[in-house]
């Protein structure tokens, strides 16, 4: 290691950073995926997608047709509901579901105006598809809220609560989105997205380089020459670390900011620091698994076997707090669960090391850790 | 076309991949592990959400409100906060997601039979997360709402509680939530985990074992033989095929036996849709193995081409009717979202060829065409 630190240390190491730059560089299939990557996947994943409930067609089994049953069911309206219009017979309302022509069926019983004219409570049913249940919530509790105000309405007319509106003893509620007020998607998208690709590359990028020379048997070329398992490993790491950083820039600047409006509203150089140091500890995790593997195919499905816990366990697509403890406790140990915090804290809250020093601590100590196995299961296979 | 040059070519292929003992064992832990891992951990709920509350009013009404929130499962409470600016920091932080902000005389303006106003902070980062935060907050504040409005009908005109509860609010909805009638998200998951684990899998295996030929050179043996292309492909994908169609199995019985998702189709039609998929999401592996030269740009490639489509334009996470024109023709032409409807209509609504059938063509159609376009890829003089 001492040579590390000398002049000629340093020059081992540009000169096979240079290397394995240049290998890069000559997969042209690879690049240009690369290059997609940053740019066309994530504006397609942050312009195309939307986790809201939109303009969900609902229809109407009025079984009423009177001046009250018309009024609630023209307050299904957009942005969340889209009116269908009248729904037919329950049998055909059961088919528009079936079919998945409709999100919804609000189904008014008969006299329901009249009984609720003369002070009854009338139950009214909402049928929901929740096949996908993220939806089938929010289409209920939208539809819940709407009725509930309706009613609300009415019972203020009838009781003499309130003329017009509601007034009486109710909450008042003021809410406040922060960071993303206005709710945008893509900004959530973009860069959940971007972390993703990040997270890919970063693993699969380093460990197949390292089990390419192994699969060759160049790297037996490269343990007779002067170079440590770590002037050998740590070129890989930098060199991907670089290519990454510049991809990063390219979707930073070239996609998610002038095409999406995304704030970055913290340190950029905060940012692009705290990137370097995750898609370190995460090569890492890729070095760690090139030692165990032979061949690429090999490596390509150790990838997944890491990859695809750390997205999900990381809250990169879902919200964490609703899993298991257990899971939760998994958490800790990945390092895409420190660099989401970081990245979303700097580009939308605009949070500095002041509050991320201890995610960005924990995403070091994983990495030196992680690292540092790698380096020993390699020193072992080839010292 | 030869059967016994395709036997004789897939048997080859079957022992290349069985003696690879780790890449074997690996093709068939890989889904099961995903399959388990989704299962458990990839639920959308949005649930032991942390929150704080700043009690400026700090009476017996606040602690009440508070008290609502604080029993409620969906939220988790982390404790008061002395001011609003220590929830600015809270929230920054992550530590909270929602902060309710209880202005000073809150329980009096309740009392005196006024509306009270209350903030309500949610984080937004996660549009999803806040806007399923919104809707607990708005059912919480609704009931609170009504509550108030039927004790003070109560007291002021002296009727009874009930009928009072019954008067305010005249007009009850009964929501009856159909297929998964408890809107549990694994009944949702589970059917749509074998879509989405068996669009990951097979392109990744095929893609790798077709390229691992091209990167080692052995393909140069198939390019001098009288193997024909044709006889090649089939050959070298019936072990892929076969792996991921038994996987593809291997979920379907975890669905079911593991997370207990009813299954209300017909099994005939289901495991030949499942085959096509398979067929089909191999078939990209093999296009995919075809066009680019080393394992590395593979794997990349078929991560990319699998993944975001899987996850993002199946209808899995994201509802289809809510994605952008240019997303929706993305979705339309490629064969997850056809899957997705064949699964959730087997396993959740218990229709078969009557609804499905146009689904099924579809999948069918994109099988074939895959297989054309390896064809058609697929030269035994390269040119290089």
């Amino acid at each position: 290691m001492n040579a590390f630190f000398s002049g000629a240390g340093l020059r081992r190491l540009r000169v096979m950073t240079h290397k394995e730059l240049l290998q890069l560089f000559r997969d042209v299939a690879l690049m240009v995926f690369f290059l997609y990557a940053f740019t066309g996947d994530i504006y397609i994943a942050a312009s195309g997608v939307s986790m809201q409930l939109k303009n969900a067609a609902i229809a109407t089994l009025d079984g009423d047709h009177s001046l009250a049953s018309r009024e609630l069911a023209s307050r299904f309206q957009p942005p969340y509901f889209q009116a269908a219009g009248s729904a037919g017979t329950p049998q055909q309302a059961i088919r528009h579901l079936d079919d998945g022509d409709v999100m919804a069926v609000l189904d008014i019983p008969p006299r329901f105006g009249e009984r609720l004219a003369r002070g009854e409570q009338v139950a009214v049913q909402l049928q929901v598809d929740t096949s996908n249940s993220v939806l089938g919530f929010l289409a209920s509790s939208y539809g819940a809220q709407i009725v509930g105000r309706y009613g609300l309405e009415v019972a203020a007319l009838r009781e003499g609560l309130g003329s017009g509106g509601i007034s009486g003893p109710v909450i008042q509620a003021d809410t406040r989105i922060w960071y993303n007020p206005n709710q945008n998607d893509a900004w959530f998208m973009g860069i959940s997205e971007l972390l993703t690709v990040i997270t890919l590359f970063a693993i699969l990028l380093p460990a197949a380089a390292m089990v390419r020379e192994k699969e060759r048997g160049t790297i037996e070329q490269l343990m007779v020459t002067p170079l440590t398992a770590f002037q050998i490993l740590f070129p890989k790491v930098i060199a991907m670390t670089l290519v990454i950083l510049a991809g990063t820039a390219i979707a930073l600047f070239g996609v998610l900011g002038p095409g999406f409006d995304l704030p970055m509203r913290g340190s950029l150089v905060l940012f692009f620091l705290i990137t370097a140091l995750y898609v370190f500890t995460t090569a890492g995790l890729g070095l760690l698994a090139a030692t165990v593997a032979r061949n690429l195919a090999q490596v390509g499905m150790l990838t997944v076997v890491i990859l695809m816990p750390m997205l999900l366990l990381s809250g990169a697509w879902t919200p964490i707090e609703a899993m298991p403890e257990w899971m939760r406790i998994l958490a800790w140990i990945s390092p895409l669960h420190y660099f989401l915090d970081a990245a979303y804290g700097i580009l939308l809250k605009g949070t500095g090391m002041d509050l991320l020093w201890d995610s960005v601590l924990a995403m070091g100590l994983l990495g030196v850790v992680v690292f540092g196995a790698g380096m020993r299961r390699f020193g072992r296979q080839f010292g | 076309m030869k059967l016994q040059r395709i036997i004789a070519l897939a048997w080859k292929e079957w022992r290349e991949i069985v003696r690879d003992r780790l890449f074997f064992s690996l093709a068939f832990i890989v889904p099961t592990m995903l399959m388990l891992l989704f299962g458990f951990g990839l639920t959308l709920d949005v649930e032991n959400l942390p929150f704080a509350v700043v009690d400026h009013d700090r009476s017996a009404a606040s602690r009440d409100y508070t008290y609502r929130f604080i029993s409620s499962r969906y939220f988790d409470f982390k404790g008061q906060a002395s001011d609003e600016r220590q929830l600015d920091t809270l929230l920054a932080d992550n530590r909270i997601r929602l902060a309710l902000v209880i202005p000073p005389r809150f329980g009096e303006r309740l009392a005196r039979g006024e509306a009270a106003p209350v903030q309500v902070l949610i984080d937004g980062t996660f549009p999803m997360r806040a806007q399923t935060t919104q809707g607990y907050v708005a059912a919480i504040n609704s009931a609170v709402s009504l509550d108030n409005m039927a004790r003070a009908l109560s007291a002021g005109r002296g009727v009874p509680l009930v009928e009072a509860q019954a008067r305010v609010q005249p007009v009850k909805l009964e929501v009856r939530y159909l297929y998964n009638q408890s809107v549990k998200s694994i009944w949702s998951l589970a059917p749509k985990l074998i879509m989405l684990i068996m669009m990951l899998s097979p392109p990744f295996l095929t893609a790798l074992g077709v390229v691992r030929e091209k990167e080692s050179g052995s393909i140069f043996n198939i390019y001098s033989s009288t193997v024909s292309p044709g006889e090649f492909l089939i050959g070298k994908l019936a072990p892929y095929v076969a792996i991921s169609f038994t996987n593809g199995l291997i979920l379907w019985a975890l669905a079911v036996g593991l997370y207990g998702t009813p299954f209300k189709g017909d099994p005939a039609f289901f495991a030949l849709a499942l085959l096509l998929y398979v067929v089909c999401t191999t078939g990209l592996g093999l296009v995919i193995s075809m066009l680019v030269q080393t394992q590395v740009a593979a794997m990349i490639v078929a991560s990319i081409v699998s993944i975001i489509p899987a996850v993002l334009y199946s209808g899995m996470l994201l509802p289809l009717s809510s994605l952008a024109p240019g997303a929706s023709a993305i979705a339309h032409a490629l064969p997850p979202m056809y899957f997705t409807n064949i699964v959730v209509g087997s396993f959740l609504k218990g229709v078969g060829w009557q609804a499905l059938w146009a689904d099924m063509l579809v999948l069918a159609a994109y099988a074939s065409s895959l297989f054309g376009l390896g064809y058609l890829l697929f030269s035994k003089r390269p040119s290089s």
